[in-house]
């Protein structure tokens, strides 16, 4: 996974790249605009972390100028704007994520990861959260390790979950993407469809949990 | 030393009294003008009467046979004179001045003593014994050898005199008295009309402040004269919008001045080795960058004009908050929930800000629930946003301060407690926009309530 992290602040770029590397990432550096067009010009980034108050210029520049190539990489906009409009600005001009300083290392890590797993993103195929794993395509769940069966509507939610970890998925989300399913849907049907998927990875040794925020949604969280 | 201006002094009034004053002034300077020179008129009208009453006498004079002469006047005049009680007299002479004739006996005595030394012609006075009345004129006139006297009371010139001024004082002051009004009306709606842009002026005035610092007063229809001022006002503004904008422009660079060092901070302490030291300098650097987030948020509230007109739903609003803060209560093994039944409850606000003082009601509500304790969020109709705690509720003397800046409640052992003491004033500033209000009341139970009110409901919604 190789990427290209555009940060002005030296200590923060170089932080972020022993904490990247570590995540297993291969991380390059550029400290402005017309660096990061070098790198972007020779080679393939898998996703790029974007400052956006930068010595030449304005990130979001560099995001249109992407954009407008159809240069399809992620990228996650990493900055010290933190307010409403800020946001909307950058996820409009094509930003796949949004994460404002101070942040910790380890949530850059799972939004990075996050980001790479979507569909469109060069590793679309397998969720990871702690030992449970799913692939996309066969639709098979590893659980601590060994095959665990899930009736179509509970991998699909599974699924739901583990593309956005640590995100509360609203109750309402759900049920639209469950009603594309033949069986109709009773009133306290997720709650019971939750239910047994949680009994599930429960009995099978999983470490993540499934959260409820009652008249909210569920959330997916890992054992840390 | 300057004199104080005098307050509450209405330019109309004072432009109406002193045009009343110049008024009544004029109206006293014209009677007197008026009267005089009917004085004189009268005078000389009078004086020229005198002459033409001796031609009339002298007209009429025949000689008598016997060498005598006989005043023979036609009988319109023979009345005025005999009528006139005393006021009219006339006596015919001879050249030595002995009296041939006369309009009454008592004439002779009565003018003789006065008669001028022949030749002398003219006009001469007359006193007469015995009451106040002014004197007679006289007139003598030299016709043929004779001398023809007549003499006349001032008692007609008077009437004259009077009926001329009442004259004047009915139909001149009948006249003047309604166009003076009329002038003092007209310089009073002028001024009135001439300053009602000043008043749309003073309004748009009254509606500046932070949150609208683009506005400037209207100069549309202003009298030349307060121009300068609306003008002067306008340019001052303009500087208070420059000011203001270079101060709104700190809160981003401050931003990012504070946040990129935290941010190499936060990254660092992410890099050491777990252990205690490093959970302890993890959270103190977390505490700070709240801080600083909640500052700057103060700070973008204060500065920038809130639109509190959007359509906002507030169960949206409780769902966004839930779920932003739904990892923190996760990590703390407190239970976030959204109260059944929860249907849309539309308001008019402004979802961001609405949003982030849910966040902090919800934040406030986690710092100071027990872990395994439950912290529900309820929403009702019209626009009440309620955040409930199993804490250790809020102490009486307590309630009004804590949203105040810079304050906290009491922290009970056990709880995280890691609020910078903006987050509840942040929500009092929110509320406060949105004309609603914020409080905390005691739960049945045990615990906190706060409520959040939004001020305007949807109409009909």
């Amino acid at each position: 996974m190789r990427l290209l992290a555009i940060e002005d602040e030296q200590e923060l770029a170089e932080l972020l790249h022993r904490a990247l590397g570590r995540a297993g990432f291969a991380v390059d550096l550029a400290p402005d605009l017309a660096g990061a067009e070098d790198h972007l010009g020779v080679a393939p980034y898998d996703a790029v972390i974007l400052d956006l108050a930068l010595p030449d210029g304005d990130g979001l520049a560099l995001l249109r100028r992407l954009r407008a190539r159809d240069a399809a990489v992620p990228v996650l906009i990493l900055t010290a704007r933190d307010g409403p409009e800020d946001r909307v600005a950058g996820l409009d001009a094509g930003a796949d994520d949004y994460l404002v300083k101070p942040f910790h290392m380890p949530e850059l890590v799972s939004r990075l990861r996050a980001l790479l797993r979507r569909p469109n993103a060069a590793l679309g195929l397998r969720l990871e959260l702690g030992n449970l794993a799913f692939d996309t395509v066969t639709r098979d769940v590893l659980a601590a390790g060994s095959p665990l069966r899930l009736s179509p509507r509970e991998t699909a939610l599974l699924e739901m979950l583990l593309r956005r970890p640590g995100r509360v998925i609203p109750r309402e989300a759900i049920e639209q993407s469950l009603y594309s399913f033949d069986e109709p849907l009773g009133s306290n049907a997720i709650e019971v469809l939750v239910h047994r998927l949680r009994r599930k990875l429960l009995d099978s040794g999983v470490d993540v949990q499934v959260h409820t925020l009652r008249g909210v949604g569920y959330l997916l969280a890992d054992p840390a | 030393m300057r004199q104080p201006a005098r307050a509450g002094s209405s330019l109309s009034a004072r432009l109406a009294w002193r045009l009343a004053a110049v008024m009544v002034l004029a109206v006293g300077l014209a009677g007197a003008a008026v009267g005089w020179r009917s004085i004189a008129t009268i005078h000389s009208l009078d004086d020229a009467a005198l002459q033409g009453l001796a031609r009339s006498v002298a007209r009429h004079l025949v000689r008598a046979p016997g060498g005598g002469i006989k005043v023979a006047l036609p009988p319109a005049l023979a009345v005025r004179f005999r009528y006139s009680d005393g006021a009219m007299l006339y006596l015919v002479l001879d050249g030595a001045n002995h009296v041939l004739a006369g309009s009454d006996p008592a004439a002779g005595t009565l003018l003789a003593p006065f008669l001028p030394r022949p030749p002398a012609a003219g006009l001469f006075q007359v006193p007469r014994a015995g009451h106040d009345a002014p004197p007679m004129v006289g007139y003598l006139r030299r016709d043929h050898g004779l001398g023809i006297v007549v003499a006349q009371g001032r008692e007609q010139r008077e009437a004259l005199v009077n009926s001329l001024m009442s004259d004047f004082m009915v139909t001149g002051l009948g006249l003047l008295l309604p166009i003076g009004a009329a002038a003092v009306l007209i310089g009073v709606l002028t001024i009135r009309a001439g300053l009602r842009p000043l008043r749309v002026a003073s309004a748009a005035a009254a509606r500046v402040d932070p949150a609208n610092a683009g506005m400037r007063l209207p100069q549309a229809g202003l009298p030349r004269e307060v121009l300068p001022l609306v003008s002067a006002v306008n340019a001052a503004l303009a500087r208070l919008e420059r000011g203001l904008t270079v101060q709104r422009r700190f809160a981003g660079e401050a931003a990012h001045a504070l946040r990129t060092p935290l941010a190499v901070l936060t990254a660092r302490l992410d890099d050491l080795p777990e252990g205690a030291e490093a959970v302890a300098l993890r959270r103190d650097a977390d505490r700070m960058a709240r801080l600083v987030d909640q500052m700057l948020k103060m700070a973008r509230l204060e500065g920038l004009p809130l639109d509190t007109s959007q359509p906002v739903d507030l169960r949206a609003v409780a769902v966004e908050a839930i779920s932003d803060l739904a990892p923190l209560a996760i990590r703390q093994g407190i239970e976030l929930s959204l109260k059944d039944p929860a249907a849309p409850v539309p308001v008019r606000g402004n979802h961001a800000a609405l949003a982030l003082a849910a966040a902090n009601l919800i934040e406030n509500a986690l710092a100071y629930a027990p872990p395994g304790s439950a912290v529900e969020v309820e929403i009702a109709p019209p626009g009440t946003l309620r955040v409930l705690d199993r804490g250790p509720g809020v102490a009486e003397p307590e309630r009004a301060r804590i949203f105040e800046r810079f304050q906290h409640g009491h922290r009970p052992a056990g709880t995280s407690g890691n609020g910078a003491g903006l987050g509840l004033a942040i929500v009092a500033e929110i509320a406060a926009a949105h004309r609603g209000s914020v409080g905390v009341a005691e739960r049945g139970g045990g615990g906190a309530v706060f409520t959040l009110q939004i001020g305007r409901p949807v109409a009909g919604g």
